[in-house]
């Protein structure tokens, strides 16, 4: 067995394993989690609240547009970005094809696989320079904030540098990082992938309950 | 050096009048050549290694008017005209001789010396630091700090210097891969470097084009020339003692700022033009893109080199101002006199508050 084989075959098999247990994991951890029951009147629906609040954080109110349009601009253009390469990235549907799925769907053309990568890569090399230049959010992060950044940036730059298709040890490179950045996944801070509407939720339906206006 | 110098500028020359003359394109004829010749084969000459091809032997005797010869031949594969080298190969002619030139001044000049500039650059700073160790602040920090640059041309520096170290990195191993992978990790580990530096380079490249323009606005505001820089600049900044006045940006900040929007944008339209060669009609172009990316970028990162080693280890306090975005009182005062005057209105000669309560 090639390398190549074991981090596209068994090692990737565990990696998605760990990944989908542990997200569920952590995900039915934290909708266990007890609250204190609320016994006021409630003023307003708590469950309208919830979805308000999860739709009115995609943009900023029009106070904080300006100071936070690095921020804006960065995580919709990494996420987008980073989404686009992963669903109608050539390589990535003709690996799902190949080893799970049997079917494929739309591709983007080479082009559009370089253009989406840059959005992908310019939004978290933003982000990522605003956490370390704002002294503020220099002061709130934690290592495991640059590892998660770092890792989900060495998974893209080595699939970028395997575009070429030219060398199965490219390949190798990227599949290894992507296996331990699926095993990473649920143990680190890159569960705001999964965990961001029940918090912004939970704001909103906290708000919403008391008639707050969100 | 001097003779590859002017090796360059001849090249540029005939790139520009339309190509080398016709003895320098056939290369010398050598008595091998026509021995194997007549025994049937054409060597092909290539800059490491001769190749030999067969070719049909003559058969009979000559007639009056010979064979058809070797000049037809290669006249044909150049597309019938000698001198024209503006087309593409693949549309009219099968080769053209300015990329001989090409390779030659790539390999003889670029690789060769612009290629381990940033080597002796980075050797230069240290026998400096070696020799007059870091630049101190004279009277210490004061404690006192004041706003060098605002987060938004923090974020636009660090997006640049993360942007450009990729591209330089990925650069250098495109460059130097052949001569310093390859003899040591073999050929298959060169191409597998080189293979993954060239698809980061060209992934970044555009990126580079988004922070130039962004760092341009950014800090074009104090980066234009001013009398009291020549001061500065026949005082070489100080870096051999004695002070030297300067407002916001000094000579040395200003001249690596305009080299690097100037020859920042060379490097995006040569950049450009090797991205996407077909929007290049003239092959001599993109030749030439190659000879200028490859200097441009070699000075770009010799340059770099000092720009680090004084925005960290070689100045005391100076890295505060892209990290923190404030810098001590007392190095404003030191370094950037006038700037200080100007945003705290207080002479540069006074002592700060917290040493006058010493």
């Amino acid at each position: 067995m090639s390398f190549l084989d074991f981090v596209e075959g068994i090692f990737f098999q565990i990696a998605a394993i760990i990944f989908l247990f542990g997200v569920v994991w952590r995900m039915v951890g934290l909708l266990r989690i007890k609250r204190r029951k609320d016994i006021s009147p409630p003023k307003a629906s708590a469950a309208m609240g919830f979805i308000k609040g999860n739709f009115r954080h995609f943009i900023p109110r029009g106070i904080f547009a300006r100071r936070t349009w690095v921020h804006l601009v960065g995580g919709y253009s990494f996420h987008f970005g980073l989404l686009i390469l992963i669903v109608v990235g050539a390589p990535h549907v003709a690996f799902l094809k190949s080893q799970f799925l049997g079917f494929d769907w739309w591709v983007m053309p080479r082009w559009g696989f370089i253009v989406a990568s840059d959005f992908a890569f310019a939004g978290l090399i933003l982000l990522w320079v605003r956490r370390i230049s704002d002294p503020v959010m220099r002061l709130i992060s934690e290592p495991s904030d640059h590892l998660g950044t770092g890792l989900t940036f060495v998974v893209m730059l080595t699939g970028c540098l395997a575009l070429q298709e030219s060398h199965d040890f490219l390949r190798a490179m990227h599949m290894m990082f992507v296996d331990l950045w699926l095993v990473y996944f649920p143990f680190s801070r890159l569960m705001h992938a999964f965990t961001f509407f029940l918090s912004r939720g939970h704001s909103g339906a906290t708000y919403g309950r008391k008639g707050i206006n969100l | 050096m001097l003779r590859s110098l002017s090796l360059f500028l001849l090249a540029l020359t005939l790139l520009f009048m339309g190509g080398l003359s016709a003895s320098a394109q056939n290369g010398g004829q050598t008595l091998a050549d026509i021995i194997a010749r007549q025994n049937g084969q054409i060597v092909v000459p290539t800059p490491s290694e001769g190749r030999t091809v067969t070719a049909p032997a003559l058969n009979g005797p000559l007639g009056p008017l010979g064979a058809a010869s070797d000049s037809d031949l290669w006249r044909a594969l150049r597309g019938n005209n000698p001198l024209d080298v503006t087309a593409a190969p693949s549309e009219s002619q099968v080769m053209q001789r300015s990329g001989q030139l090409w390779r030659k001044i790539r390999e003889d000049v670029i690789r060769k010396y612009a290629g381990f500039a940033p080597l002796v650059v980075i050797g230069l700073l240290l026998i400096y630091h070696l020799a007059f160790g870091k630049m101190k602040i004279t009277d210490g920090f004061s404690g006192k700090t004041i706003p060098r640059f605002n987060h938004l041309q923090r974020v636009s520096h660090w997006f640049m210097a993360f942007v450009f170290i990729t591209l330089g990195m990925t650069g250098l191993l495109i460059l130097l891969g052949r001569p310093i992978i390859a003899p040591y990790l073999g050929l298959e580990a060169n191409s597998i470097v080189t293979s993954a530096a060239k698809e980061g380079h060209n992934l970044f490249g555009p990126l580079f084009i988004i922070a130039l323009v962004w760092m341009f606005f950014k800090f074009i505001k104090g980066n234009f020339f001013q009398w009291v820089d020549i001061k500065w600049m026949l005082k070489f900044g100080g870096i051999f003692g004695g002070h030297v006045s300067s407002s916001q940006f000094n000579f040395g900040e200003k001249s690596w700022f305009w080299m690097v929007i100037l020859v920042g944008i060379v490097m995006s339209i040569t950049g450009v033009a090797l991205l996407f060669p077909w929007i290049v009609e003239d092959m001599r172009l993109l030749q030439l893109s190659v000879i200028l990316h490859g200097l441009g970028g070699m000075l770009l990162l010799s340059v770099m080199f000092g720009h680090i080693y004084l925005g960290t280890i070689g100045m005391e306090g100076s890295i505060d101002s892209m990290l923190k975005g404030e810098v001590d009182e007392n190095w404003a005062k030191e370094h950037h006199d006038l700037w200080y005057e100007e945003v705290t209105g207080k002479t540069a000669t006074e002592k700060s508050d917290t040493e006058d309560t010493k």
